[in-house]
């Protein structure tokens, strides 16, 4: 149950706090590009949850057993030598996530018609998405540090899955938005990205209410424990 | 030194079983597709701008393949992008001609009846969002966002009524695009003038006149006299410009001259008969809104 509650706090943390764009300002272009109208923000948000957990996999496996001082694959290799190959973050990740989206425009074009359809041009677009590549960089960095307990593949396919589902809230409010922006009179010079960049700081600060809420659902949880632990103990006592 | 071994020989492996990976999954998931179809993509601009009116080049080579629509819809392309479809295709391209916008409504500000004082921010889009700006809700507001959204200087407001400058419309399109009542449509000037049903209005006769002095009343006057070249449908005549010929013009005359509210007119570049009538006219000044506006004329109406 422990576990459950981390994963879910987890799973807020990365969907409202540390949301991709509103709190890290990466996958900026999508998030300006594909704005425009509410049901393309949803297509391009759910194209992009889709790959980052499938880049998150994938770059999970081969951040563990390739990448990762003392990684089995490595120390095999090498020898029984003891290597760091994370300088080879960026190049691995980026192959990764081009290939693996090539290989999923393939699978779904002759499995799923009506969802390769439905993504039409986004999917090729998410190749050089960096929010993908910051997932699979943050996911690295747990991956990498000694006994993270967030290194795990559960928690990392979460931090993933969770980040893209912050990511299609986030553009999703941004097209609801822009199409309300549309009946206003905006000053020439401002139309366009500008404004929306504009709006788009505005909606951060509102997600920066949002901090905190970890730590405090955490504790929370904690208290819940203890009470129900003191709970626990004269009850046992009485038997 | 080992390390550079190491990264170069995992990079060459993760290249390799890549290279494998996307070349099984290339034959064993390969999609028959028609190849006029890959011909078709490779010869559009693959800009995915969606000005055909589709989401991106491929669905549109798809639709000319399926001969849904024909091979001259994209902009980008150009000329040299619509023969090289036609050829694909095995058709000849018809010959284009020059579309321009047309404004389907001819009631200025005194036509126009129930108008009320609208205070709100100077544009037909929102005003568009209010009852009741004027008894009219299908014709022309007159607020102008056709005027700036053109970028040639091509149309203007005059007298409440947007009117199409044709010495300097080019045809981009962009009036059409931005009216929130489609009431601008982009027509083939198949010649120098072009008969426009000049309202928009789909109410019933009596509806129609309690709210403009000159609006269409659905007579059918224009379906009986053209041998059937307009056609009433929602109370508006409708004409098909693919069978407009500009040298058979006689039944669609009678019409025009039956038409008892004249509500269609010749539209297009003014003819040098028109020209030697209006020479010594002196042009009238044009007609500024004669809405009451608590917000200045700047450009930022906000």
């Amino acid at each position: 149950m422990d576990y459950l509650f981390e994963m879910l706090v987890l799973a807020l943390t990365w969907a409202l706090i540390n949301n991709f764009v509103l709190h890290y300002f990466v996958g900026i272009c999508p998030f300006i590009g594909v704005s425009r109208r509410v049901d393309m923000a949803f297509g391009m948000g759910c194209a992009v949850t889709f790959v980052i957990t499938i880049a998150a996999l994938l770059s999970w496996l081969i951040t563990y057993y390739v990448l990762r001082a003392g990684a089995p694959l490595t120390t095999l290799l090498s020898g029984g030598k003891t290597l760091d190959l994370s300088i080879l973050n960026y190049t691995v990740y980026i192959f990764v996530i081009a290939g693996s989206v090539q290989f999923l425009e393939m699978y779904i074009r002759k499995f799923f018609r009506p969802l390769y359809k439905a993504f039409g041009v986004f999917l090729p677009l998410i190749t050089t998405n960096c929010a993908i590549l910051f997932a699979c960089l943050e996911i690295m960095k747990h991956v990498c540090a000694i006994n993270d307990p967030l290194g795990g593949l559960v928690p990392s396919l979460v931090l993933a899955a969770f980040g893209g589902i912050g990511f299609m809230i986030a553009i999703v409010i941004m097209a609801g938005i822009r199409e309300e922006l549309d009946h206003c009179d905006v000053p020439k010079s401002l139309r366009g990205a500008g404004i929306t960049l504009i709006t788009a700081g505005i909606l951060a600060l509102a997600f920066m209410g949002f901090t905190g809420v970890d730590r405090g659902l955490q504790q929370l949880l904690q208290d819940k424990e203890q009470v129900a632990e003191s709970a626990a103990a004269p009850a046992g006592q009485n038997n | 030194m080992t390390i550079i071994f190491v990264a170069g020989g995992i990079m060459l492996v993760l290249a390799i079983v890549t290279a494998i990976v996307l070349g099984w999954a290339n034959v064993k998931f390969h999609v028959q597709v028609d190849p006029r179809v890959e011909a078709v993509m490779a010869a559009l601009p693959g800009a995915n701008c969606g000005g055909c009116g589709y989401v991106g080049c491929a669905e549109y080579a798809e639709a000319v393949v399926a001969g849904a629509i024909t091979p001259d819809k994209c902009t980008v392309g150009g000329e040299s992008c619509a023969k090289a479809l036609a050829e694909i295709m095995g058709v000849s391209l018809q010959q284009s001609w020059p579309f321009r916008p047309v404004i389907h409504c001819g009631a200025t500000y005194e036509d126009r009846l129930g108008r009320t004082e609208y205070k709100g921010e100077q544009s037909c889009t929102t005003a568009n969002l209010v009852a009741g700006v004027q008894g009219c809700t299908y014709g022309c507001l007159g607020f102008g966002d056709c005027v700036r959204a053109c970028d040639f200087d091509a149309i203007h407001v005059v007298a409440g009524l947007a009117t199409v400058d044709y010495e300097k419309c080019v045809g981009c399109g962009a009036c059409a695009r931005i009216c929130p009542r489609n009431i601008i449509t982009m027509v083939p000037f198949k010649s120098r003038q072009m008969v426009v049903v000049t309202c928009s209005n789909k109410d019933m006769g009596k509806d129609v006149k309690a709210v403009c002095k000159v609006g269409c009343i659905g007579c059918k006057a224009c379906e009986r006299n053209s041998g059937g070249f307009f056609r009433i449908d929602k109370n508006l005549p409708v004409l098909d410009y693919d069978k407009y010929d500009p040298n058979n013009l006689d039944a669609i005359r009678v019409a025009v001259d039956k038409c008892p509210m004249k509500r269609l007119l010749f539209i297009g570049w003014p003819t040098e008969k028109d020209l030697e009538a209006t020479k010594d006219l002196e042009a009238p000044d044009l007609v500024e809104a004669d809405f009451k506006t608590t917000v200045d004329k700047t450009e930022w109406q906000g």
